[in-house]
């Protein structure tokens, strides 16, 4: 076993330190790339703590959506079908398979995905200020 | 490119003055300027048969993106603009000679004022009526619409009406090892309700806030011409109203800085052509999906080791802002 504390412990010390501490006496022409890696590690940290959550339920809903195996497998297997299933949508709603009735289901699919991903990415995307 | 070197400043000083018809040129500074990270701006004062000129020198920059011009197509594209009364820097000297400095340039004309999307979308200062700039924005672009794929001299520049760019970018999309599903559907969505009659005109393909210069409350020049084409002129108000390139503004549809009723009343007025709101979101969805494009491609130069750089590796985590855009606007619940 690893020596204690773990990635994400490192992280979260690593940018508080950064963000504390570098950033305030970081020249005008590196600011922006100072909080480029202070952004970059917020991502880390939250694509950390989300774990495969975000991918089992991706997996669940396409079972749903394309009829498929119901049991969720693991790991290196979990990512390869979500993958495969990611393709198969993307060529099946290209060739109009979705223009119809399954267009609801599809759409409701690919919004929960996306806010999903956007919870890792950008969270603050997710509050809108404009309204839809 | 440095610039550094006496010998390269001379031969530099010496196409100048050949180039103005003067009889000397002394070099008072070069300095490179922010931004660009396709093309070099730097920021040149000569001494011209003793008169200070104050001008900016175009050239490439190592990282070059596939669809851009070339410097010289370029200064073509802003000869042509500057022509048909379009705000933008006149264009002055092309060099087509590698022995001057390395690369091809050209020297054009250097603006006052601020182009940094998070000022002018903050700064009520710099911009203290948003509707009275995003007016200008409007009759600057009529103006710009106003040159037609009959204008001698742009054979150069691709057609890009709706369809074509559904398939250049589907056939993008097709070169990745990753799929992705969202930006399908608002490719297919496109075409489902892609216009059955496109006007063809001139179009610049980047007009937004960041690419045009602001001075005094007033529209002073726009920049980056290196992606026009000719197309949908449509292409570019929804471009300048997408939601990407509103900066500190989410809530001001023209660019961060001001409703649509400003803008679309006086483009109609200038350009004689209607903008319907189905019209607008149809080319605010286009918007996004090249912006995602775009995006994917930048991703790409990090990934395949062409050019790491952390700047591009997070362009990869904006795609899902620009899907989350494309499924708000084609109606996803």
């Amino acid at each position: 076993m690893n020596d204690r504390p773990d990635a994400r412990d490192l992280l979260e010390i690593a940018r508080y330190a950064f963000v504390a501490e570098v950033l305030p006496a970081v020249p005008e022409a590196l600011r922006y790339t100072a909080l480029m890696i202070a952004n970059a590690i917020a991502i880390a940290q939250r694509e950390i703590a989300a774990g495969d959550a975000p991918l089992r339920g991706e997996y669940r809903r396409f079972a749903g959506l394309l009829s498929g195996n119901a049991a969720v497998p693991d790991g290196d297997a979990l990512r390869a079908a979500v993958e495969g299933y990611n393709r198969r949508l993307a060529n099946e709603i290209r060739a109009g398979r979705f223009d119809g009735e399954e267009r609801a289901a599809m759409l409701e699919h690919l919004r929960r995905t996306t806010e999903e991903k956007l919870a890792v990415s950008n969270p603050k995307a997710l509050v809108d200020p404009a309204g839809k | 490119m440095t610039f550094s070197d006496t010998s390269t400043r001379q031969r530099l000083a010496e196409f100048v003055a050949r180039a103005a018809g003067g009889h000397g040129a002394v070099i008072i500074s070069l300095e490179r300027m922010s931004g660009g990270a396709v093309q070099e701006n730097w920021a040149l004062d000569v001494k011209l048969d003793g008169e200070l000129r104050r001008w900016v020198l175009r050239t490439d920059a190592k990282a070059t993106v596939r669809e851009s011009l070339t410097r010289a197509q370029e200064f073509a594209v802003l000869k042509i603009a500057h022509a048909a009364k379009v705000l933008a820097p006149e264009p002055l000297f092309l060099c087509n000679d590698l022995a001057v400095t390395g690369r091809l340039f050209f020297i054009m004309q250097r603006l006052p004022g601020v182009a940094a999307g998070h000022k002018v979308t903050r700064d009520s200062k710099l911009v203290p009526d948003g509707g009275s700039l995003a007016r200008e924005l409007a009759a600057n672009l009529a103006r710009l619409h106003r040159i037609t794929p009959a204008h001698a001299g742009l054979g150069f520049l691709p057609t890009m009406l709706a369809r074509d760019c559904i398939a250049h970018y589907r056939s993008y999309l097709d070169t990745l090892s990753h799929p992705y599903p969202a930006l399908e559907w608002g490719l297919r969505w496109c075409e489902i309700n892609a216009p059955q009659h496109e006007d063809t005109t001139f179009i610049h393909r980047d007009y937004r806030t960041g690419n045009y210069l602001v001075h005094d409350g007033h529209l002073v020049g726009v920049l980056d011409w290196e992606f026009p084409a000719f197309g949908n002129p449509l292409e570019d108000i929804g471009w300048l109203c997408a939601r990407c390139w509103r900066f500190a503004r989410p809530d001001l549809a023209v660019g961060g800085i001001a409703g649509l009723e400003d803008f679309i009343a006086e483009y109609e007025w200038v350009s004689g052509r209607q903008v319907a709101p189905g019209d607008l979101i149809y080319w605010q969805v286009m918007a996004h999906l090249r912006w995602a494009i775009i995006a994917l491609q930048q991703l790409e130069r990090h990934l395949s080791g062409t050019e790491r750089s952390l700047e591009l590796a997070l362009t990869g985590h904006i795609v899902g802002q620009t899907e989350l855009e494309i499924l708000n606007l084609t109606g996803a619940p």
